[in-house]
């Protein structure tokens, strides 16, 4: 007995360091509390409800997860949601057959991706510019196809994707399942997915290795901007609209999923794991403070401060013992630094 | 503003300025430092040398208030100080000056001599006054000519070195550290920052020099002091030390044949640069020969590191062309020499080779996974990295270990590994050694030579000028950007200055 309470006090010893406990335990807090305040928070109905509505952000949330490994960011997410969803739905109620809009959706959403890859890669703006100024230029897209929701027109099938189960689970929530194996598979099974890490890590010492950065970088862009796009197809199909104002605040959401997943803003750290966990608690965060009654404007101010939280918990979490590499380190200057630079284990799996 | 230049004097010159008494600090696993005892006296240059992870680094960031201590006392003027934070360090006089400096570029000199201590009238700074002391102050220590107004960025390392001691002085320091702030400089340069040394001393300041290298030690030193394992060896008077002495101490043996013999026979060309001209370089001619060593010497600036980028396809190539075994060929980039069988280990190993946070593994296999296309990768990657980790005698606890963790010495081997693991032709080491300490350099050097006997064409860029002399075949002398001779591996280090200094050519 003692035995084995040794080795559990060892295995809580090794999991302090793992990001994702802190995420698990922020999602089980937030269950208990909620589930304390209004008695259908915890109900398998509920439940369900939460995990499609979260299936957006995690479908877009595994891209970007890449990109921010790779020391990139992606606000345009939100706005590619609309612009793809929107042509989708238009070209949908003009006649077009339902595979070819969501082709199309497809299409736009990595033209626009390709874009923000081709400005950041080719022109050299920071990602924050770049894609704060795609953000706006797709949100324009979106209102030049229609300037308000498409509601007439739409063909019966339209909703078939988003509001139909197969083996009894939701096909939104299907859809973001292969996503997130896909980019898990991309991120630890690949060699693209090393670079991504090693481009994060240190993006100059991966050049000089012959990784090809540029390259990597372009197609993490143009993987975010079409995952968008698959989200619009699905969430436009289950809200039976095409709707030009959805999707504000959703790159928001996103980046809040991704870093309260325990990826890094320094880059080179991160996992597709997190970020499902992450959106499931951006998912129940609304959702209970819906069931508890608070007014939606203070919805805005519990995510900014979630976020805020994430930023702080996640720098307190690599603050170390500056001094595991005492002959290494050669900055008694900067000892947040160092233990920035050595804490947390870098060794994926 | 009543700073004054020469710091306040208790004692005489040759009293304990600093007692450090029993100092322990231990990690996880580590003994960082046992029961360390050293005294800093007034007025004196005391050298601190020691492999790396002896110690040194980790009793200069308790001295700097950026580690606690576990046990032991530090007195000043017989007084406990805590040293609890970097502030207190700073008002008790403490002042350290690093190899990654601490300055801003994006302001004035005076400016960063004055940082957080500005000469104001209220909130606003004195433009005139501050000039005057900054320029006051730059010229104690012989660099009066250093305008106060010029921008930070637009210095050399070693007049940005001298920023920072002009700041010690603005702070009235008693003790300057200085940690291994010479490995950036070249030889001319090493010698002003010494003057600069020296001139703190006879000002009854002290200074702590921190260095890998041991002739630095025997120029400026008045104590030297040996750590090993986290303990003070032996602290020596300048008239006990010899280089043997000091590397015996360090290593705890006597370290024979630090450079390998230079018995190779050079094989045919393989890469020939034909009057080259990048941004960094201009009619550069050279030959690289299988089954040798090139050394390239010359002073900081003169083209060193740019002739690598050249034949590294790092600059584009504007006049002149690479031939690889008598063909022309073009480089269009990294991956194009890379195709061609040529490697570059870079210069400056934190920011240009490591990825710190990744592991062994992932470091030493990126380039060769990228061209590998088997579906068993990972499997492969695994083995060839424990291959080359045995074989390369790198000490890590694991492949799966980040690489940061690891001692500078290890990282460079697993950095040469990285390049060995695509077999190349052609390795360009630039500073193979700096930062390493000297166990771990007379592997590196064994290992450049094992390599240069299997027939690759080894490069070596160096300031470390024995180092150059040790090591080479043929030495290329670069000066402002190109070739100013080439000499044989037996010359000695007066033919290399000589022609590295020389005047004339077509020099503009």
């Amino acid at each position: 007995m003692t035995n084995q309470a040794v080795s559990i006090r060892q295995w809580i010893g090794r999991q302090r360091r793992n990001p994702a406990v802190a995420t698990v335990i922020i999602l089980l807090v937030l269950g208990v509390i909620f589930s304390l305040m209004s008695d259908r928070f915890l109900t398998w109905e509920n439940i369900q409800n939460v995990t499609r509505s979260s299936a957006a952000v995690m479908t877009v949330g595994c891209a970007v997860t890449l990109v921010m490994i790779a020391r990139g960011l992606d606000l345009s997410v939100g706005s590619i949601l609309a612009a793809t969803g929107v042509l989708a739905a238009f070209l949908a109620a003009n006649g077009v057959e339902l595979w070819i809009a969501y082709l199309a959706a497809l299409a736009l959403g990595a033209l626009i991706g390709a874009l923000n890859g081709a400005i950041i890669v080719g022109l050299k703006v920071t990602p924050i510019i770049a894609t704060l100024g795609t953000l706006n230029i797709a949100r324009g897209i979106a209102y030049l196809i229609t300037p308000s929701a498409i509601l007439v027109g739409l063909p019966a099938a339209w909703q078939t994707l988003g509001t139909s189960r197969v083996a009894g689970i939701p096909v939104p929530v299907i859809v973001a399942g292969l996503v997130i194996l896909f980019f898990s598979w991309l991120l630890n099974r690949t060699v693209f997915g090393r670079h991504v890490y090693a481009i994060g890590g240190n993006e100059e010492a991966a050049r000089l290795a012959g990784v090809r950065v540029d390259r990597v970088l372009f197609l993490l862009y143009l993987m975010a901007g079409t995952s968008a796009g698959l989200a619009a197809i699905v969430l436009s199909s289950r809200l039976g609209t095409g709707d030009p104002n959805i999707g504000i605040g959703f790159e928001f959401d996103v980046i809040v999923a991704v870093i309260l997943g325990g990826t890094s803003l320094a880059g080179g750290q991160g996992r597709i794991s997190g970020t499902v966990l992450g959106a499931l608690i951006v998912g129940f965060l609304s959702n209970g403070l819906n069931l508890v009654g608070v007014e939606p404007f203070w919805q805005y101010v519990a995510k900014g401060t979630a976020l805020v939280v994430a930023v702080v918990l996640d720098r307190l979490a690599s603050r170390e013992p500056s001094g595991i590499r005492p002959g290494l380190s050669q900055a008694p200057q900067a000892p947040e630094q160092e233990g920035d630079k050595s804490g947390r284990n870098g060794a994926s799996e | 503003m009543t700073a004054m230049v020469l710091p306040a004097r208790t004692n005489g010159p040759g009293a304990p300025a600093v007692v450090i008494r029993g100092v322990s600090k231990s990690f996880p696993g580590v003994n960082a430092l046992i029961d360390v005892s050293v005294d800093i006296l007034q007025g004196e240059i005391h050298c601190w040398i020691g492999e790396n992870g002896a110690g040194k680094s980790t009793l200069i960031k308790i001295l700097a208030g950026a580690q606690s201590r576990d046990s032991g006392l530090i007195k000043l003027d017989n007084r406990d100080v805590a040293l609890s934070s970097p502030t207190d360090a700073m008002h008790e006089g403490l002042s350290f000056i690093l190899q990654e400096l601490s300055v801003v570029d994006g302001i004035t000199v005076a400016d960063n001599i004055l940082l957080g201590h500005e000469v104001r009238r209220g909130p606003e700074i004195r433009r005139a006054p501050s000039n005057a002391r900054a320029a006051e102050l730059l010229k104690t220590i012989g660099f009066g000519y250093l305008s106060p107004a010029a921008k930070v960025g637009d210095l050399s390392t070693a007049e940005k070195q001298a920023v920072m001691v002009a700041r010690a002085l603005h702070l009235e320091a008693r003790v300057v550290f200085l940690d291994e702030t010479t490995s950036t400089l070249d030889a001319d340069e090493v010698s002003r920052l010494f003057d600069v040394m020296r001139t703190l001393r006879d000002k009854g300041t002290s200074v702590v020099f921190v260095t890998h290298r041991l002739q630095e030690v025997m120029q400026v030193a008045d104590r030297v002091t040996v750590f090993k394992d986290g303990q003070v060896v032996q602290t020596l008077l300048r008239s006990e030390v010899s280089e043997s002495l000091m590397v015996r101490l360090m290593v705890g043996r006597e370290i024979s044949n630090f450079f390998p013999p230079k018995d190779r026979t050079a094989g045919s060309v393989v890469l020939a640069a034909r009057g080259v001209g990048t941004v960094g370089v201009r009619d550069l001619t050279l030959d690289l020969r299988s089954g040798e060593v090139l050394g390239i010497a010359g002073l900081v600036g003169s083209g060193r590191t740019e002739a690598l980028r050249a034949l590294f396809g790092i600059d584009r190539i504007r006049a002149g062309t690479l031939e690889v075994a008598g063909q022309l060929i073009s480089l269009r980039g990294i991956r194009d020499a890379i195709g061609r069988g040529i490697a570059m280990v870079p210069e400056d190993r934190r920011s240009q080779g490591i990825i710190a946070l990744r592991s062994v593994e992932e470091n030493l296999t990126i380039t060769w996974t990228d061209q590998e296309r088997s579906r068993g990768w990972r499997r492969k990657a695994l083995e060839i990295t424990s291959r080359f980790v045995s074989e390369l005698r790198v000490r890590t606890p694991s492949l799966r270990q980040p690489i940061g963790l690891l001692s500078g010495g290890n990282q460079q081997k697993v950095i040469v590994a990285r390049w060995l693991a695509v077999q190349p032709r052609v390795l360009l080491l630039d500073e193979p050694t700096r930062g390493i300490d000297v166990g771990a350099r007379a592997e590196i050097y064994r290992l450049i030579d094992k390599l240069a006997r299997e027939g690759l064409a080894v490069v070596v860029v160096s300031s470390d000028l024995p180092e150059i002399l040790g090591l080479s075949d043929r030495i290329v002398v670069m000066k402002d950007g190109t070739v100013a001779g080439e000499l044989p591996g037996t010359a000695s280090e007066e033919d290399v200055v000589a022609l590295a200094m020389s005047h004339g050519g077509n020099a503009s």
